[in-house]
């Protein structure tokens, strides 16, 4: 009996659950596919391990997130629902109804609306996660080699724990609503909602003046003082209170603007009486005040969203972008090989701990040793290993692999332009304290170390030093103009990025000296070098800091050598594919000096093979970007839409006698039209305000990188959200226009 | 309209029938239904319910239409109008008061007694006077800047009447507008109607289920079963004694239980 009266009111009360079952079931559609993502990665034939663990990773936090939106989103259509069915209950309860019977009707509603919009979601979930396949496909520039359909059991079982928990919540809370709430004013409720909280126009006028002012102040201070990440150690706290300051004011002053929103509208056409008394514009803006004061938080919440949303997604991407850009300078040729030498400090800890008879075979090298002869060895035959295992794959090399046809690889098959590239470190062959380290540096100049340092070895271990006349050869290659270094001077080199950079120049810059071995050198130039001062190709740059000095100076100072990389370029027209092919899997033969081993070969990247996982990272970042953007956008529209169909729903009256004293359809369809642009469009263009102010400085932040560019598939996907919120007002009003329709047409029925 | 002739007709209803419902489940709210109505006349539609007196109301007000028969409004054939053409004869010949007072809870007094001005495009200046005129006509000026939540019922009520009667239209259409008041409001109201008719020769045609409301007009039509049943004219007799023979009419009328008192 109660299930027939608790479907009955589905049924019935259809429009009102029509836009909590969308809710909900977009909800579920959305949650569902977000889940599925790690099966797509691995169907669209994405098969880098590492950025499946980066992505499980980052999705396991995002799921929190995305469900965090979506309770809010539940929460919001449920009170919306509950709101208009008040009067129901009470009349339930009225007519002698237990409110154990009401709550399990409720109860029993909740239970079917859930069910079916889980089912529903779980749908049109599945099939769009088939569609976002491709999507994800063509982000990550790959082919899907074997599409098939998949069903993430995994993404199920989330879905459907989430939906439980949330349906839990919704009915705890909705038992409560029915529990605490006095007969009369379940009954009153339709009525209650009728008064209109009015608000003394001219405190209005003044709240959002007071709210312009302060987002106004907080765009001049974002400006002036940008983020806190580029101030330096000393005054880093104090920045990051300034911007707390500055966020708070922007927060504050977002929700006083729509707070006072409706007072400033009214008072300002009501200026313009010929405006103001023409048509329905009088109406409209009632309407609208009369609601903007209701919900002027929500709209403020939807502002600083959707400030967030494009954001996040222009950010992601223009950084991905400059990633891509800074490419170039990491990845100075086809191919590097590094080779580490070994130090006082590994081999004592190789003799203490590892294979002590292994360890006899290692010495300490006294010189660099060079490694274009050196590079040859056999085709490795079994499973392919990436860049990441190739050291580890010749470790594991022993005595008894010996399948080879006696054909060795050789660099000079391939290799036409190289370069080899020696870093020592800044004490005499044997020695252990560096004399040249950034804290060093800082303290010279007066400053506290830059956070990039803290916790990296790049200042325990000191600066590398290199001769002047590899890193001259590498900017020849890279066609740059060779720079002289005179016997008493040095400069210094790093590619690591803007603190660490901007260091190393003020530091030349202060014209400040450096001693090494005994010999104080003055700075060759004003400024570091970062464009040419790539060691190894790298996906993030590989010189932490470099002091480049005269070849007379170095050799005289005999240092420890650290390690030295061959940087290749493949002889003039040969394919490259080919050509990384043809070396990348080679098992090269231990480099023995005397019969001794000086060190260890390293890594051994291509450029393509950093080009491909960068295009992977950008995808990665791009596709993350893109889902919470989507995700947000999406769920403001969808708060803006059943906010809107609401407010139709309880202006059917309103409507119903504008016809009645002869408004034509026509002209209530504009006013409805208007209101809704209002509430729609006054949001995004706050948070697009918002948005241009904080991607100003961000682009900035992010330009000591490298020059950040929005545009092309930032624009792109703008315009894809745009879409979706410009859809989701078009669809609101059309369902809008057809209410107000129904409402006017009842009066014939009456 | 001031100096127009009495005799004029301003309503001509013929033949009129309206049937609700189709294959034989049908529903005759109205049956062959003629009258007229001359213009300054104040005439009462009485009926209990269901006897299809708000059906009536709400054909000759255009916002229901007829199965057959003609609405004639100034001459003009109102069945036979487009929807378009509809909205703007109801702007501008007809004014509606209806049992709730309708008015739009997010207006001040005076915005909802200028909206059908602003609707039909009236310049600012004159929806101004003519808000000003109407309110000191009804005595409602001192709550034309109020919400009308803040408003008694009698006030809403007369800021509905004003609003009716803002665009001087040929005819004012009443319903029931009485039934949610007061006697002291209802009278407050009945007393405006009267006197716009009385002073300014306003038509009135007021639906109604209460004999003193509708022994405050010149004339009334008893409707039962969808048919005319009887007229009433009140000619120079007083008002309580025009009261009298409603009261008479409707007891002959329904001696079984009507609630048409």
């Amino acid at each position: 009996m109660l299930c027939k009266l608790a479907w009955g009111n589905v049924r019935r009360a259809g429009r009102d659950y029509l836009v909590y079952l969308l809710t909900l079931t977009l909800g579920v559609t959305v949650f569902y596919a977000f889940n599925t993502i790690s099966m797509q990665v691995d169907i669209a034939g994405i098969d880098e391990k590492g950025l499946a663990q980066v992505m499980g990773s980052m999705l396991g936090d995002l799921t929190y997130f995305l469900a965090g939106v979506m309770a809010f989103l539940m929460v919001y259509a449920n009170n919306f629902i509950m709101k208009r069915r008040k009067k129901e209950f009470g009349l339930y309860q009225v007519l002698g109804m237990g409110r154990g019977r009401v709550a399990t009707i409720m109860a029993l509603e909740t239970v079917i609306v859930s069910v079916v919009a889980f089912v529903a979601g779980i749908v049109l979930g599945v099939g769009l996660s088939q569609l976002m396949t491709f999507f994800t496909a063509s982000l990550f520039k790959t082919q899907i080699a074997n599409f098939h359909f998949f069903f993430s059991v995994h993404a199920f079982n989330l879905t459907l724990a989430c939906m439980l928990v949330m349906f839990v919540l919704t009915l705890l809370l909705n038992l409560r609503a029915v529990r605490r709430t006095k007969l009369i004013e379940l009954m009153g409720a339709e009525r209650r909602n009728e008064s209109i909280k009015t608000r003394n126009p001219w405190i209005a006028i003044a709240i959002f003046a007071v709210g312009v002012a302060l987002v106004g102040v907080a765009y001049y201070r974002l400006l002036r003082d940008g983020f806190p990440l580029t101030a330096t150690d000393s005054k880093l706290q104090e920045a990051m209170n300034q911007f707390g300051i500055t966020t708070a004011m922007v927060a504050v002053g977002t929700f006083a603007l729509f707070w006072g929103l409706s007072g400033m509208l009214i008072k300002l056409l009501q200026s313009l009486r010929g405006v103001y008394w023409r048509g329905l514009n009088m109406f409209t803006v009632r309407q609208l005040a009369a609601k903007v004061n209701t919900v002027c938080f929500s709209m403020g919440v939807i502002a600083m969203l959707l400030f967030l949303a494009i954001t996040s997604v222009t950010c992601g991407m223009s950084i991905a972008n400059v990633m891509n850009e800074n490419l170039e300078r990491y990845n100075p040729v086809d191919v590097s090989q590094t080779y580490v030498y070994y130090t006082p400090d590994t081999l004592d800890y190789y003799k203490e701990y590892v294979n002590p008879p292994e360890a006899d075979r290692m010495v300490l090298a006294d010189t660099t040793v060079d490694l274009y002869p050196a590079w040859h060895g056999d085709p490795w035959h079994g499973d392919r290993i990436d860049s990441d295992n190739v050291a580890d794959g010749i470790k594991g090399k022993s005595a008894d692999n010996n399948d080879e046809t006696g054909k060795k690889v050789n660099i000079a098959d391939v290799a036409g332009e190289h370069v080899q590239i020696d870093s020592y470190l800044s004490y005499p062959f044997g020695g252990s304290n560096p004399s040249v380290t950034p804290s060093e540096m800082c303290k010279t100049m007066g400053e506290k170390l830059p956070k990039a340092f803290g916790g990296s070895n790049a200042d325990t271990m000191g600066l590398f030093v290199t001769p002047a006349s590899q890193y001259n050869k590498l900017r020849q290659m890279m066609g740059e103009e060779p720079v002289h270094i005179g016997h008493d001077q040095y400069l210094l080199t790093c590619d690591m990025g803007g603190e660490l950079v901007d260091m190393y120049t003020k530091y030349m810059a202060g014209g400040h000296a450096l001693t090494l071995g005994g010999h104080t050198l003055k700075p060759a130039t004003d400024k570091s070098d970062e464009d040419t001062a790539a060691i190894a190709n790298s996906a993030m740059g590989s010189n932490p800091g470099t002091v480049v000095v005269a070849d007379e100076l170095l050799s005289q100072l005999n240092l420890q050598p650290y390690s030295s990389s061959l940087l290749v370029n493949y002889k003039q027209g040969m394919d490259t594919t080919e050509a990384d092919e043809s070396i990348k899997y080679t098992l090269l033969d231990n480099l023995l000096v005397d019969g001794k081993e000086p060190g260890s070969w390293g890594t051994f990247i291509t450029r393509s093979e950093m080009y491909t996982q960068a295009a992977q990272m950008n995808g990665l970042i791009s596709y993350l970007a893109i889902y919470i953007g989507f995700v947000l956008v999406v769920a403001c529209a969808a708060i803006l839409s059943i906010q809107q169909l609401s407010n139709v729903a309880d202006g059917s009256r309103s409507y119903r006698v504008l016809a009645q004293i002869g408004c034509e359809d026509r002209q209530i369809r504009h006013s409805v039209m208007a209101q809704q642009a209002v509430f729609f469009l006054f949001p995004l263009a706050v948070g697009l305000a918002h948005s241009f102010v904080a991607l100003k400085v961000i682009i900035e932040l992010v330009s000591i990188f490298g020059n950040m560019s929005i545009g092309g598939t930032v624009g792109l996907t703008c315009a894809i959200f745009l879409a979706a919120y410009g859809g989701y007002f078009l669809v609101t009003y059309l369902m809008s226009a057809g209410m107000v329709q129904a409402a006017i047409a009842t009066r014939y029925s009456e | 309209m001031q100096t127009t002739h009495m005799a004029t007709p301003v309503l001509e209803v013929a033949h009129l029938e309206k049937v609700y419902g189709a294959l034989g489940n049908v529903t005759r709210a109205l049956n062959d239904v003629s009258f007229t109505v001359n213009r300054g006349e104040f005439v009462g539609i009485m009926g209990a319910s269901g006897s299809g007196k708000s059906t009536l109301l709400n054909c000759v007000s255009t916002i229901d239409s007829a199965t057959s028969g003609t609405i004639r409004i100034n001459g003009q054939d109102v069945t036979r109008m487009k929807q378009a053409k509809l909205s703007q004869f109801r702007r501008e010949e007809l004014g509606f008061i209806f049992q709730d007072s309708n008015l739009l809870d997010t207006l001040t007094a005076r915005e909802n007694i200028a909206l059908p001005l602003t609707i039909a495009r009236t310049n600012s200046a004159e929806i101004s006077t003519r808000v000003q005129d109407v309110a000191a006509r009804l005595s409602i000026s001192q709550v034309l800047d109020k919400y009308p939540y803040q408003m008694s019922g009698g006030q809403q009520q007369r800021v509905a009447a004003a609003r009716a009667l803002v665009t001087d239209p040929t005819m004012i259409m009443a319903d029931e507008p009485t039934g949610a008041l007061d006697s002291k409001s209802a009278r407050l109201l009945l007393e405006s109607l009267e006197a716009l008719n009385r002073r300014l020769r306003a038509t009135v045609l007021m639906v109604t289920h209460d004999s003193f409301a509708a022994s405050y007009t010149s004339r009334v039509l008893f409707i039962r079963d969808g048919k005319i049943f009887t007229e009433l004219r009140r000619g120079d007799t007083g008002r309580r004694e025009f009261f009298d023979r409603i009261m008479e009419v409707v007891a002959m009328m329904g001696g079984e239980g009507s609630d048409a008192l």
